[in-house]
């Protein structure tokens, strides 16, 4: 039994194909994850990479306390069931359960106890003395569960174990794994390309889609609140339905506009606290997202329902006990692909619809999901990145929500009215904002409270109760104003970039052995950034020669990104002008020119003109710029 | 109506047709060693004969092969010749055995490697072994006596010399059993790995029991190149007839040197063939069950 951290994994085949990017996450013991996504979304070699039976290019694997990066796969205390069974075929049942405690050298005794154990816990005690081509399917994937399970290891790993199962025996497995999983009490990781085994195995879900992670949550979270379009598509049978559209705000009330077709309904502007104004112009093009069961065909509900729309009916799907009535709110659409107006609606099992009907259909607006047209990322997030508030500028002074409140030095713009975006997390308690507490929400483990603030909502990831009335600050290094869409006001990058390379010089160096002295040879590493030469820490060398391979280590560009308070002055270093001291207040920054670069620098003393910088490269992340990996 | 012919009769009438075709090819195909063996059990002198079945049937000829005599042809009677026979026979059975045993593990781990392991220049030196191999053998025949005489392995030690130039291009026949290999899922080894395995014992205790039928292939591979070699042999052991091998001992019985003293040297000939014949005959029959076994039923989904 182990928790499991896996740190900005990736996976890089020779060839430059990246199966998997940036994967980051933490499993607690006992959990049971279930990777879940399309073929080749990479779901399988991040679990081949646990197993060990794939090298990680670059991040770290963690298993209870150990770095397991180099580690054998028999040495990680993993187990791992295959989708295709993979048993010894010239070995009974017995012997192919046994073979992993064999290689252990266990005493006989306790082999047949644990072997009998897992038989018995599995069913086939009755099939021990049978090779496996004299057994089924199934059979034969409790003979894998079973090979895993007598090692009693820490985490156990499943590939698609389902797969070449019949549905009847499929669903009879799922139940036995969990079961199995209840009873075992470790760490199981499971991959899937089956939402409906994700969503009733899983204690926790990741969603996974051409090598990156789209989201990781409960079951339930990734049903009712997607991150993005691709999750909301992928989640629930059957797909959501997904219609494109514009968002007005009318007073208290939103219009949506379906776009193809006449259809436009409202709904109260509450949904909306968390969207971004900019999005209800009544142009910006978004998606609406209503699943299946949210559309009605019950006369009843339809007669009490402000949100009805027209159908025209293409076919249905008997089920038996419900139907899937596919239609098109487009009357000149055809109700079979899939297009922006096409709508499956989930009813009672005899409808008497014909194709070519026009029907009414009331939509269930609370369970709207809504995403940005372009990037599909959900535009009713749960947490929310930033307020999105109307804002004026005049002299030195920042007026929102009917505050007033005096802009640091580095904060400066032209007089006017603009957008003004207030980061989440750049709201704190103890400033001279007056607010009362609405709302807290726990999400994910955070507490996300929602603020009356000048007649509008103001969210903050605070730990407030509800109904506290505090006084807020806002940390203008985080704030960004728009105007006309262009930041003129942008906020300190939280990390700047460098450019260099590692290279290998050979050098001589006099030591003295026995009194004498003798002239040494050996390799230095050097990482070369904007001229200047800084020894490498071996960590940094390690990881970008086993990374890159040795001839890559040495030609690959990287790109070191420091935190401002991460790089400092010094006598010699990388050469740079100063360009703007950027003050804050509290605190005052350097935003320094390096080559093609900004680099923003922590500024404890008064700087000018050409300076040398130094990074930390402790505490600096290093990535390898043209595939863009993260090496450190 | 109009009546439609019968499966079955059209069947019968192509099977009936496909095997009058196979029997002829197969006797046109036995033919010449049926021919061998009368003819090893001929009594009357003479070269070979126009005739297939001998009038005299005798077994004298595999006897002389082995006690050294033979019927001379001025007198008509058995006269002492030189024991050589058993001798070549032993050397190249000899011969044939390390052989077999170093070849047949060096195919085997140069295929599983070739299968399995993932390294630079692999798929080059593959190809550069493929391309090699077929360049005829006899290319580097002077240039490999020269080398083997500066290391004195010819004449007397030429048992050692013939066995190095026999396992030297061992690796080159990894071509088939790499095939094979390929065949047998990955996910055996991934499994046997995460079971606790290391690389050698996926190899011996997995991969090796499920390749008996590439096995028994190599091993037979590997013993009938040495037994038969006649060219590398002749070069390797010169003139010196203590040191030849079978075919070039045999060879030596169908000179006209030979065959002008010796009546019986033809049929001893013919003899020798046969007994050649059985080392290969008998290792196939005890292996053959396995090479139609189909072992790795039941071990992945198919």
């Amino acid at each position: 039994m182990a928790n499991l951290s896996l740190k900005h994994i990736y996976k890089v085949y020779p060839n430059g194909v990246k199966a998997v990017s940036d994967f980051n996450m933490e499993i607690a013991d006992k959990e049971f994850i279930v990777f879940v996504g399309p073929s080749g979304c990479g779901k399988s070699t991040t679990l081949r990479m646990i197993a060990g039976l794939e090298d990680i290019t670059a991040g770290e694997l963690t298993i209870g306390d150990t770095v397991v990066n180099d580690v054998e796969p028999k040495d990680r205390d993993i187990a791992m069931v295959f989708q295709n069974y993979a048993l010894y075929p010239h070995m009974t049942v017995f012997e192919n359960i046994a073979f992993g405690l064999r290689l252990r050298k266990l005493p006989k005794e306790e082999i047949n106890r644990k072997v009998l154990e897992a038989a018995e816990i599995l069913g086939i005690t009755e099939y021990l003395g049978r090779k496996p081509k004299e057994m089924s399917g199934g059979q034969r994937q409790r003979v894998s569960l079973g090979r895993a399970i007598v090692r009693e290891p820490k985490v156990m790993l499943l590939d698609e174990p389902l797969s070449n199962l019949d549905a009847k025996l499929r669903t009879a497995m799922r139940s036995e794994i969990s079961k199995l999983h209840q009873r075992l009490n470790t760490t199981f990781i499971y991959v899937t390309h089956d939402q409906i085994e994700a969503m009733t195995m899983g204690t926790r879900i990741v969603v996974m889609k051409d090598g990156f992670v789209q989201q990781i949550d409960t079951p339930r979270n990734l049903y009712h609140y997607p991150g993005n379009k691709f999750v909301a598509g992928f989640i629930g049978t059957p797909q959501m339905n997904f219609f494109d559209g514009t968002l007005k705000k009318c007073g208290d009330r939103v219009e949506i506009a379906f776009t193809g077709t006449d259809a436009c309904v409202t709904v109260p502007y509450s949904y909306f606290y968390k969207t971004r104004p900019g999005y209800l112009d009544g142009k910006t093009p978004v998606i609406i997202g209503l699943r299946a069961e949210d559309l009605s065909l019950d006369p009843e509900v339809i007669a009490s329902s402000d949100a009805v729309v027209k159908v025209k009916v293409s076919h249905k799907e008997e089920l038996g006990n419900e139907t899937l009535v596919y239609g098109d709110i487009n009357m000149e659409g055809d109700g079979f692909t899939e297009s922006g107006t096409r709508v499956i609606i989930k009813s009672y099992a005899d409808v008497a619809y014909q194709a070519g009907d026009i029907v009414d259909a009331a939509l269930n607006l609370e369970h709207v999901h809504l995403f940005d047209g372009e990037t599909e990322v959900s535009i009713l997030p749960r947490i929310p990145d930033n307020n999105d508030v109307d804002c004026e500028i005049a002299d030195g002074k920042l007026l929102f929500l009917g505050r007033e409140l005096t802009l640091p030095p580095a904060v400066h713009a032209e007089n006017g009215s603009g957008e003004l975006l207030i980061p989440t997390d750049a709201v704190s308690l103890g400033g001279d904002i007056p607010a009362l507490c609405v709302d807290v929400e726990n999400v994910s483990g955070k507490t996300l409270a929602a603020f009356e603030v000048g007649g509008r909502r103001l969210y903050a990831l605070l730990d407030v109760e509800k109904g506290a009335q505090v006084k807020l600050s806002l940390d203008m290094k985080k704030i960004t104003v728009l105007r006309g869409g262009e930041e003129i006001v942008r906020p300190l990058p939280t990390v700047s970039a460098l450019d260099g390379m590692l290279k290998k010089e050979k050098t001589v160096r006099e030591v003295e052995i026995d009194g004498k002295k003798k002239r040494k040879k050996e390799i230095v590493f050097n990482l070369e950034i904007g001229g200047a030469k800084f020894a490498s820490p071996d960590l940094i060398t390690n990881k970008l020669i086993s990374a890159l391979s040795v001839h890559r280590a040495f030609t690959a560009p990287l790109r070191f990104e420091c935190s401002p308070y991460d790089i400092a002055f010094t006598q010699e270093g990388i050469p740079a002008i100063v360009e703007e001291v950027l003050d804050y207040g509290t605190e005052r920054f350097a935003r320094c020119r390096v080559g093609e670069r900004d680099v923003i620098v922590f500024a404890d003393i008064p700087v000018e003109g050409e300076v040398h910088l130094s990074p930390d490269f402790d505490k600096c992340s290093v990535f390898e710029s043209e595939l863009d990996i993260r090496i450190v | 109506m109009k009546r439609l012919r019968s499966k079955k009769a059209v069947e019968r009438g192509t099977n009936a047709a496909i095997y009058v075709i196979l029997t002829v090819i197969s006797i046109i195909w036995l033919f010449p060693f049926v021919y061998l063996l009368m003819q090893s059990f001929r009594g009357e002198p003479g070269q070979a004969t126009a005739y297939f079945f001998p009038k005299q049937w005798t077994f004298d000829n595999y006897i002389h092969l082995f006690t050294g005599e033979g019927i001379s042809y001025k007198d008509g009677l058995v006269k002492a010749t030189e024991v050589k026979f058993p001798l070549w026979y032993g050397r190249t059975l000899l011969i044939a055995l390390v052989v077999t045993v170093i070849q047949t593990l060096i195919v085997l781990v140069t295929s599983y490697a070739l299968s399995r392991l993932r390294f630079k220049m692999r798929k080059p030196l593959m190809n550069l072994m493929l391309i090699l191999g077929m360049f005829p053998g006899f290319m580097s025949m002077t240039a490999l006596y020269f080398l083997l005489k500066l290391l004195g392995l010819t004449q007397d030690m030429s048992t050692v010399g013939l066995i190095l130039v026999y396992v030297g291009s061992s690796c080159m026949g990894y071509y088939i059993c790499k095939g094979f290999f390929d065949t047998i899922p990955k996910s055996l080894d991934e499994a046997a790995r995460i079971d606790g395995a290391n690389r050698q014992q996926v190899f011996f205790k997995v991969i090796l029991p499920l390749s008996k039928p590439i096995i028994i292939y190599t091993i037979l591979n590997a013993f009938m190149a040495p037994w038969g070699d006649y060219m590398f042999a002749s070069l390797i052991a010169f003139g010196n007839s203590n040191y030849w091998n079978v075919a070039v001992g045999m060879r030596e019985m169908i000179q006209p040197a030979a065959l002008s003293t010796y009546a019986d040297s033809f049929q001893r000939f013919c003899a020798a063939a046969v007994i050649v014949s059985i080392p290969i005959t008998v290792l196939f029959f005890l292996l053959q069950r396995y090479y139609v076994e189909g072992i790795t039923g039941g071990s992945v989904k198919g």
